[in-house]
Protein backbone atom coordinates (compact mmCIF):
# COMPACT_ATOMS: atom_id res chain seq x y z
CA UNK A 1 0.00 0.00 0.00
CA UNK A 2 2.59 2.54 1.12
CA UNK A 3 5.13 1.44 -1.56
CA UNK A 4 3.63 -0.70 -4.41
CA UNK A 5 0.45 1.66 -5.25
CA UNK A 6 2.66 5.02 -5.56
CA UNK A 7 4.48 2.65 -8.29
CA UNK A 8 1.37 1.55 -10.08
CA UNK A 9 0.10 4.87 -10.14
CA UNK A 10 3.26 6.19 -11.44
CA UNK A 11 3.17 3.70 -14.25
CA UNK A 12 -0.33 3.97 -15.06
CA UNK A 13 0.16 7.88 -15.45
CA UNK A 14 3.43 7.23 -17.08
CA UNK A 15 2.38 4.57 -19.75
CA UNK A 16 -1.55 6.77 -20.38
CA UNK A 17 0.10 9.81 -20.83
CA UNK A 18 3.20 8.18 -23.88
CA UNK A 19 0.45 6.29 -25.32
CA UNK A 20 -2.15 9.59 -25.77
CA UNK A 21 0.65 11.10 -27.88
CA UNK A 22 0.78 8.39 -30.23
CA UNK A 23 -3.17 7.71 -30.92
CA UNK A 24 -5.19 10.74 -32.70
CA UNK A 25 -8.60 8.98 -31.58
CA UNK A 26 -10.78 11.54 -29.77
CA UNK A 27 -10.82 9.03 -26.86
CA UNK A 28 -7.05 9.06 -26.43
CA UNK A 29 -7.64 13.12 -26.74
CA UNK A 30 -10.39 13.42 -24.04
CA UNK A 31 -8.09 11.14 -21.64
CA UNK A 32 -4.61 13.68 -22.21
CA UNK A 33 -7.14 16.55 -21.55
CA UNK A 34 -8.29 15.11 -18.56
CA UNK A 35 -5.08 14.30 -16.99
CA UNK A 36 -3.56 17.55 -17.62
CA UNK A 37 -6.71 18.75 -15.88
CA UNK A 38 -5.96 16.75 -12.85
CA UNK A 39 -2.23 17.63 -12.98
CA UNK A 40 -3.10 21.57 -13.42
CA UNK A 41 -5.43 20.72 -9.77
CA UNK A 42 -2.93 19.53 -8.03
CA UNK A 43 0.23 21.64 -9.15
CA UNK A 44 -1.28 24.46 -6.94
CA UNK A 45 -1.19 21.94 -3.69
CA UNK A 46 2.31 21.31 -4.23
CA UNK A 47 3.49 24.72 -4.10
CA UNK A 48 0.84 25.64 -0.68
CA UNK A 49 3.20 22.65 0.58
CA UNK A 50 6.21 24.48 -0.79
CA UNK A 51 5.17 27.71 1.25
CA UNK A 52 4.23 26.17 4.66
CA UNK A 53 7.67 24.52 4.08
CA UNK A 54 9.32 28.55 3.73
CA UNK A 55 7.97 29.60 6.75
CA UNK A 56 8.83 26.19 9.04
CA UNK A 57 12.28 27.12 8.01
CA UNK A 58 11.89 30.72 9.00
CA UNK A 59 10.00 30.54 11.64
CA UNK A 60 12.97 27.91 13.35
CA UNK A 61 15.14 30.11 12.58
CA UNK A 62 13.25 32.98 14.62
CA UNK A 63 13.01 30.34 17.57
CA UNK A 64 16.55 28.95 17.50
CA UNK A 65 17.99 32.75 17.07
CA UNK A 66 20.61 31.90 14.04
CA UNK A 67 22.28 34.28 12.24
CA UNK A 68 20.58 37.02 10.53
CA UNK A 69 17.10 35.94 12.37
CA UNK A 70 15.64 39.31 12.03
CA UNK A 71 15.11 38.96 8.81
CA UNK A 72 12.91 36.19 8.59
CA UNK A 73 9.85 38.83 9.74
CA UNK A 74 11.22 40.88 6.37
CA UNK A 75 10.24 37.82 4.68
CA UNK A 76 6.67 37.46 6.60
CA UNK A 77 6.19 40.97 6.46
CA UNK A 78 6.94 40.84 2.24
CA UNK A 79 4.69 37.61 2.10
CA UNK A 80 2.11 38.74 3.84
CA UNK A 81 1.83 42.07 1.99
CA UNK A 82 1.39 40.60 -1.13
CA UNK A 83 -0.91 37.71 0.39
CA UNK A 84 -3.20 39.95 2.30
CA UNK A 85 -3.79 42.64 -0.77
CA UNK A 86 -3.68 39.77 -3.90
CA UNK A 87 -5.81 36.79 -2.24
CA UNK A 88 -8.99 39.14 -1.25
CA UNK A 89 -9.14 41.54 -4.90
CA UNK A 90 -6.77 39.47 -6.63
CA UNK A 91 -3.72 40.10 -9.14
CA UNK A 92 -5.62 42.85 -11.13
CA UNK A 93 -5.96 45.06 -7.99
CA UNK A 94 -4.22 48.58 -8.25
CA UNK A 95 -2.44 48.27 -4.54
CA UNK A 96 -1.27 44.45 -6.07
CA UNK A 97 -0.12 45.92 -9.27
CA UNK A 98 1.70 48.94 -7.67
CA UNK A 99 3.72 46.21 -5.20
CA UNK A 100 4.68 44.46 -8.16
CA UNK A 101 5.76 47.01 -10.31
CA UNK A 102 7.48 49.33 -7.46
CA UNK A 103 8.84 46.64 -5.08
CA UNK A 104 9.17 43.24 -7.10
CA UNK A 105 10.52 44.16 -10.41
CA UNK A 106 12.97 46.64 -9.40
CA UNK A 107 14.58 44.36 -6.70
CA UNK A 108 14.32 41.59 -8.99
CA UNK A 109 15.72 43.43 -12.40
CA UNK A 110 18.53 44.77 -9.42
CA UNK A 111 19.47 41.50 -8.21
CA UNK A 112 19.98 40.14 -11.75
CA UNK A 113 21.74 43.29 -12.93
CA UNK A 114 24.05 42.37 -9.97
CA UNK A 115 25.48 39.73 -11.56
CA UNK A 116 26.96 41.79 -14.03
CA UNK A 117 29.77 42.43 -11.73
CA UNK A 118 30.25 39.10 -10.40
CA UNK A 119 30.32 37.53 -13.72
CA UNK A 120 32.88 39.89 -14.81
CA UNK A 121 34.99 39.10 -11.61
CA UNK A 122 34.25 35.09 -12.66
CA UNK A 123 35.38 35.63 -16.81
CA UNK A 124 38.64 37.36 -15.01
CA UNK A 125 39.36 34.29 -13.45
CA UNK A 126 38.16 31.86 -16.03
CA UNK A 127 39.49 33.67 -19.25
CA UNK A 128 42.96 33.44 -18.95
CA UNK A 129 44.36 31.92 -22.03
CA UNK A 130 46.29 29.25 -20.75
CA UNK A 131 45.50 26.36 -22.67
CA UNK A 132 43.88 26.05 -25.86
CA UNK A 133 40.32 25.45 -24.52
CA UNK A 134 40.68 28.39 -22.10
CA UNK A 135 41.69 30.60 -25.60
CA UNK A 136 38.58 29.38 -27.11
CA UNK A 137 36.33 30.42 -24.32
CA UNK A 138 37.75 33.55 -24.49
CA UNK A 139 38.13 34.44 -28.27
CA UNK A 140 34.18 33.31 -28.67
CA UNK A 141 33.37 34.95 -25.60
CA UNK A 142 34.58 38.43 -27.09
CA UNK A 143 33.40 38.23 -30.26
CA UNK A 144 29.91 37.55 -28.70
CA UNK A 145 30.73 40.33 -26.72
CA UNK A 146 31.71 42.77 -29.15
CA UNK A 147 29.32 42.10 -31.89
CA UNK A 148 26.51 42.08 -29.64
CA UNK A 149 27.17 45.91 -29.32
CA UNK A 150 27.03 48.72 -32.16
CA UNK A 151 30.58 49.80 -30.97
CA UNK A 152 31.64 47.03 -32.30
CA UNK A 153 30.98 46.98 -35.70
CA UNK A 154 31.88 50.93 -35.68
CA UNK A 155 35.54 49.97 -34.73
CA UNK A 156 35.57 46.91 -37.58
CA UNK A 157 34.33 49.43 -40.05
CA UNK A 158 36.71 52.26 -38.99
CA UNK A 159 39.75 50.64 -37.76
CA UNK A 160 39.40 47.53 -40.54
CA UNK A 161 38.10 49.38 -43.49
CA UNK A 162 40.47 48.14 -46.09
CA UNK A 163 38.61 44.08 -45.29
CA UNK A 164 36.08 43.67 -48.00
CA UNK A 165 33.47 43.01 -45.29
CA UNK A 166 31.47 45.44 -43.71
CA UNK A 167 29.81 44.80 -39.96
CA UNK A 168 32.63 42.04 -39.46
CA UNK A 169 32.03 41.84 -35.95
CA UNK A 170 27.95 41.29 -35.77
CA UNK A 171 28.74 39.11 -38.62
CA UNK A 172 31.11 37.24 -36.91
CA UNK A 173 28.73 36.88 -33.80
CA UNK A 174 26.07 35.32 -36.20
CA UNK A 175 28.71 33.02 -37.33
CA UNK A 176 29.70 31.72 -34.33
CA UNK A 177 26.20 31.40 -32.59
CA UNK A 178 24.83 29.77 -36.36
CA UNK A 179 27.44 27.25 -36.25
CA UNK A 180 29.86 25.87 -33.93
CA UNK A 181 27.31 27.13 -30.78
CA UNK A 182 24.45 25.86 -32.29
CA UNK A 183 26.47 21.91 -33.13
CA UNK A 184 27.47 22.20 -29.86
CA UNK A 185 24.10 22.59 -28.21
CA UNK A 186 22.52 20.44 -30.59
CA UNK A 187 25.29 17.54 -29.16
CA UNK A 188 24.42 18.73 -25.70
CA UNK A 189 20.49 19.02 -26.38
CA UNK A 190 20.69 15.15 -27.86
CA UNK A 191 22.70 13.72 -24.81
CA UNK A 192 20.41 15.31 -22.44
CA UNK A 193 17.61 14.62 -24.26
CA UNK A 194 18.66 10.39 -24.28
CA UNK A 195 19.09 10.81 -20.53
CA UNK A 196 15.75 12.42 -20.14
CA UNK A 197 14.07 9.30 -21.91
CA UNK A 198 15.89 6.84 -20.26
CA UNK A 199 15.40 8.89 -16.86
CA UNK A 200 11.78 8.49 -17.50
CA UNK A 201 11.38 4.74 -18.66
CA UNK A 202 13.17 4.04 -15.52
CA UNK A 203 11.05 5.75 -13.48
CA UNK A 204 7.76 4.58 -15.40
CA UNK A 205 8.91 1.06 -14.75
CA UNK A 206 9.83 1.46 -11.37
CA UNK A 207 13.71 0.98 -11.52
CA UNK A 208 13.90 4.42 -10.34
CA UNK A 209 12.59 4.78 -6.79
CA UNK A 210 14.13 7.56 -5.35
CA UNK A 211 11.30 9.68 -5.29
CA UNK A 212 9.38 7.51 -2.84
CA UNK A 213 12.41 7.66 -0.43
CA UNK A 214 13.21 5.36 2.45
CA UNK A 215 11.25 3.55 4.86
CA UNK A 216 8.37 1.41 4.26
CA UNK B 1 2.29 58.45 -5.54
CA UNK B 2 3.86 57.69 -8.70
CA UNK B 3 6.78 59.84 -6.92
CA UNK B 4 6.13 57.62 -4.31
CA UNK B 5 6.49 54.73 -5.67
CA UNK B 6 9.65 55.99 -7.73
CA UNK B 7 11.73 56.58 -4.25
CA UNK B 8 10.96 53.51 -3.20
CA UNK B 9 12.23 51.74 -6.13
CA UNK B 10 14.99 53.51 -6.20
CA UNK B 11 15.86 52.77 -2.36
CA UNK B 12 15.56 49.27 -2.59
CA UNK B 13 17.71 49.52 -5.96
CA UNK B 14 20.59 51.27 -3.57
CA UNK B 15 20.43 48.81 -1.13
CA UNK B 16 20.97 45.86 -3.51
CA UNK B 17 23.76 47.77 -5.15
CA UNK B 18 25.30 47.90 -1.71
CA UNK B 19 26.81 44.59 -1.56
CA UNK B 20 28.94 45.48 -4.63
CA UNK B 21 30.79 47.47 -0.84
CA UNK B 22 30.32 44.43 1.13
CA UNK B 23 27.59 42.04 2.79
CA UNK B 24 25.59 44.44 4.78
CA UNK B 25 22.34 45.42 6.15
CA UNK B 26 20.17 47.09 3.93
CA UNK B 27 21.46 44.35 1.36
CA UNK B 28 19.88 41.69 3.56
CA UNK B 29 16.96 43.74 4.10
CA UNK B 30 15.97 43.84 0.27
CA UNK B 31 16.90 40.50 -0.74
CA UNK B 32 14.91 39.27 2.82
CA UNK B 33 11.82 41.72 1.44
CA UNK B 34 13.13 40.32 -2.34
CA UNK B 35 12.05 36.04 -1.40
CA UNK B 36 8.84 37.31 0.67
CA UNK B 37 7.45 39.49 -1.93
CA UNK B 38 8.13 36.58 -4.29
CA UNK B 39 6.65 34.30 -2.22
CA UNK B 40 3.85 35.95 -1.71
CA UNK B 41 3.02 36.60 -5.58
CA UNK B 42 3.54 33.31 -6.53
CA UNK B 43 0.95 32.45 -3.96
CA UNK B 44 -1.65 35.00 -5.55
CA UNK B 45 -1.09 33.50 -8.71
CA UNK B 46 -1.50 30.40 -8.14
CA UNK B 47 -4.79 30.54 -6.26
CA UNK B 48 -6.24 33.09 -8.75
CA UNK B 49 -4.78 31.65 -11.95
CA UNK B 50 -4.36 27.93 -11.16
CA UNK B 51 -6.40 26.76 -7.80
CA UNK B 52 -9.77 28.97 -8.14
CA UNK B 53 -10.26 27.75 -11.75
CA UNK B 54 -8.97 24.58 -11.46
CA UNK B 55 -9.70 23.13 -8.16
CA UNK B 56 -12.43 25.24 -6.11
CA UNK B 57 -14.22 26.04 -9.13
CA UNK B 58 -14.75 22.02 -10.33
CA UNK B 59 -15.37 21.68 -6.54
CA UNK B 60 -17.79 23.61 -6.38
CA UNK B 61 -19.69 22.57 -9.30
CA UNK B 62 -19.52 18.83 -7.96
CA UNK B 63 -21.09 20.07 -4.00
CA UNK B 64 -23.56 22.44 -5.71
CA UNK B 65 -26.13 19.36 -6.84
CA UNK B 66 -26.29 18.42 -2.76
CA UNK B 67 -26.70 22.17 -1.33
CA UNK B 68 -30.05 22.81 -0.57
CA UNK B 69 -32.79 24.74 -3.10
CA UNK B 70 -30.44 23.44 -5.85
CA UNK B 71 -31.89 21.20 -8.41
CA UNK B 72 -30.13 17.54 -8.36
CA UNK B 73 -29.98 17.42 -12.18
CA UNK B 74 -27.11 20.47 -12.26
CA UNK B 75 -24.65 17.03 -12.73
CA UNK B 76 -23.54 14.46 -10.41
CA UNK B 77 -20.38 13.75 -12.99
CA UNK B 78 -18.55 16.94 -11.19
CA UNK B 79 -17.92 14.53 -8.33
CA UNK B 80 -15.26 12.61 -10.54
CA UNK B 81 -13.29 16.46 -10.13
CA UNK B 82 -12.89 15.27 -6.62
CA UNK B 83 -10.90 13.02 -6.89
CA UNK B 84 -7.54 14.75 -8.28
CA UNK B 85 -8.54 17.58 -5.60
CA UNK B 86 -8.27 14.47 -2.73
CA UNK B 87 -5.04 13.23 -4.24
CA UNK B 88 -4.21 17.25 -3.75
CA UNK B 89 -5.13 17.48 -0.50
CA UNK B 90 -2.58 14.61 0.20
CA UNK B 91 0.46 16.81 -0.11
CA UNK B 92 -0.35 18.29 3.21
CA UNK B 93 0.15 14.85 4.92
CA UNK B 94 3.70 15.75 5.08
CA UNK B 95 2.92 17.94 8.27
CA UNK B 96 1.37 14.75 9.95
CA UNK B 97 4.72 12.56 10.79
CA UNK B 98 2.77 9.18 10.81
CA UNK B 99 1.02 9.89 7.55
CA UNK B 100 3.39 11.54 5.48
CA UNK B 101 3.82 8.44 3.87
CA UNK B 102 0.92 9.41 1.85
CA UNK B 103 2.83 12.41 -0.02
CA UNK B 104 3.61 9.30 -2.65
CA UNK B 105 0.19 9.47 -4.08
CA UNK B 106 0.67 12.51 -5.52
CA UNK B 107 3.87 13.02 -6.03
CA UNK B 108 4.02 9.49 -7.88
CA UNK B 109 0.71 11.10 -10.39
CA UNK B 110 3.13 13.87 -10.90
CA UNK B 111 5.68 12.34 -11.59
CA UNK B 112 4.18 9.50 -13.91
CA UNK B 113 2.47 12.25 -15.72
CA UNK B 114 5.20 14.26 -16.39
CA UNK B 115 7.81 11.58 -17.08
CA UNK B 116 5.02 9.88 -19.26
CA UNK B 117 4.54 13.12 -21.60
CA UNK B 118 8.66 13.80 -21.09
CA UNK B 119 9.17 10.44 -23.87
CA UNK B 120 6.95 11.26 -27.13
CA UNK B 121 7.72 15.42 -26.72
CA UNK B 122 11.43 14.83 -25.97
CA UNK B 123 11.55 12.32 -28.83
CA UNK B 124 9.90 14.48 -31.30
CA UNK B 125 11.04 18.28 -30.02
CA UNK B 126 15.21 17.49 -29.54
CA UNK B 127 16.14 14.32 -30.87
CA UNK B 128 14.42 14.28 -34.15
CA UNK B 129 14.22 17.88 -35.08
CA UNK B 130 17.58 18.81 -33.67
CA UNK B 131 18.79 15.71 -36.27
CA UNK B 132 16.85 16.76 -39.15
CA UNK B 133 18.02 20.34 -38.76
CA UNK B 134 21.39 19.04 -38.56
CA UNK B 135 21.47 16.79 -41.81
CA UNK B 136 18.55 18.52 -43.76
CA UNK B 137 21.37 21.23 -45.23
CA UNK B 138 22.57 17.72 -46.75
CA UNK B 139 19.36 17.44 -49.25
CA UNK B 140 20.46 21.25 -50.94
CA UNK B 141 23.66 19.77 -51.35
CA UNK B 142 22.41 16.66 -53.15
CA UNK B 143 20.21 19.11 -54.92
CA UNK B 144 23.23 21.35 -55.66
CA UNK B 145 21.72 24.30 -54.27
CA UNK B 146 24.48 25.32 -51.72
CA UNK B 147 27.27 27.42 -52.01
CA UNK B 148 30.75 25.90 -51.04
CA UNK B 149 30.57 28.14 -47.65
CA UNK B 150 26.80 26.11 -47.40
CA UNK B 151 28.72 22.91 -47.63
CA UNK B 152 31.26 23.87 -45.46
CA UNK B 153 29.25 24.96 -42.66
CA UNK B 154 26.70 22.07 -43.02
CA UNK B 155 29.85 19.61 -42.69
CA UNK B 156 31.21 21.64 -39.66
CA UNK B 157 27.66 21.26 -38.33
CA UNK B 158 27.57 17.57 -38.40
CA UNK B 159 31.79 17.21 -37.48
CA UNK B 160 30.46 19.14 -34.25
CA UNK B 161 27.56 17.26 -32.68
CA UNK B 162 29.26 14.21 -33.64
CA UNK B 163 32.28 15.24 -31.89
CA UNK B 164 30.41 16.53 -28.68
CA UNK B 165 28.06 13.69 -28.51
CA UNK B 166 31.46 11.43 -28.33
CA UNK B 167 32.62 13.78 -25.85
CA UNK B 168 29.36 12.72 -23.74
CA UNK B 169 30.15 9.28 -24.79
CA UNK B 170 31.11 7.73 -21.71
CA UNK B 171 30.62 4.04 -22.09
CA UNK B 172 34.41 3.05 -23.70
CA UNK B 173 37.50 4.80 -22.39
CA UNK B 174 38.64 7.81 -24.93
CA UNK B 175 41.63 6.68 -25.98
CA UNK B 176 43.33 6.61 -29.91
CA UNK B 177 41.11 8.22 -32.10
CA UNK B 178 38.02 8.12 -29.36
CA UNK B 179 40.26 10.33 -27.78
CA UNK B 180 41.05 13.03 -30.34
CA UNK B 181 37.40 12.83 -31.95
CA UNK B 182 36.22 14.08 -28.23
CA UNK B 183 39.60 16.39 -28.29
CA UNK B 184 37.51 18.22 -30.97
CA UNK B 185 34.43 18.10 -28.83
CA UNK B 186 35.64 19.68 -26.29
CA UNK B 187 36.73 22.47 -28.32
CA UNK B 188 33.14 22.96 -29.92
CA UNK B 189 31.72 22.94 -26.11
CA UNK B 190 34.58 25.79 -25.09
CA UNK B 191 33.20 27.82 -28.26
CA UNK B 192 29.37 27.39 -26.90
CA UNK B 193 30.19 28.02 -23.88
CA UNK B 194 32.04 31.55 -24.42
CA UNK B 195 28.74 31.96 -26.52
CA UNK B 196 26.70 31.35 -23.96
CA UNK B 197 28.74 33.66 -21.45
CA UNK B 198 28.63 36.35 -23.65
CA UNK B 199 25.11 36.19 -24.45
CA UNK B 200 24.52 35.98 -20.52
CA UNK B 201 26.86 39.21 -19.87
CA UNK B 202 25.05 41.58 -22.38
CA UNK B 203 22.03 40.47 -20.71
CA UNK B 204 22.89 41.37 -17.26
CA UNK B 205 24.65 44.32 -18.63
CA UNK B 206 21.38 44.99 -20.07
CA UNK B 207 19.42 44.94 -17.19
CA UNK B 208 22.24 47.25 -15.43
CA UNK B 209 22.17 49.47 -17.57
CA UNK B 210 18.14 49.81 -17.25
CA UNK B 211 18.43 50.06 -13.76
CA UNK B 212 21.56 52.76 -13.85
CA UNK B 213 18.97 54.66 -16.45
CA UNK B 214 16.27 54.34 -14.15
CA UNK B 215 18.04 55.97 -11.01
CA UNK B 216 19.75 58.94 -13.01
CA UNK B 217 16.64 59.97 -15.47
CA UNK B 218 13.66 58.85 -13.11
CA UNK B 219 14.78 58.81 -9.99
CA UNK B 220 17.22 61.60 -9.94
CA UNK B 221 15.69 63.47 -12.58
CA UNK B 222 12.12 63.72 -10.67
CA UNK B 223 14.42 65.67 -7.80
CA UNK B 224 16.00 68.09 -9.97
Amino acid sequence: MKRQVPLVLCFLFGVVMCFTQFSPHSFSQSIYDEVVYWALIMSPFALAVGTITLVQTHVIRIRRRTEHWQYSFVVFAGLLTMVVIGLPFGPQHPAFAWLFNNVQVPLDATMFSLLAFLIASAAFRAFRARTFEASLLLISAMIVLIGNVPVGDLIWNTVLSWLPWDNGASEARQWILGNPNLSARRGIILGVSLGVISQAIRLILGIERSYIGGGD
Amino acid sequence: MEIFGIWIAALLTLCIYSFLYKDNLFYRFAEHLFVGMSVGYGIVLSVHQGFIPFAWEPFWAAVKPFWPGVPREAGWSGLWKLIPIGVGLLFFSGVSPRHTWLIRYPTAILIGFGAGLSIPNVLRANIFEQTRGTVEPFAAVHAGTLSGWGIFEAVLMVIGVICTLTYFFFSVEHRGPLKWISKVGIAFLMIGFGSAFGNTVMGRVALLIQRVDFLINDWIGSIF
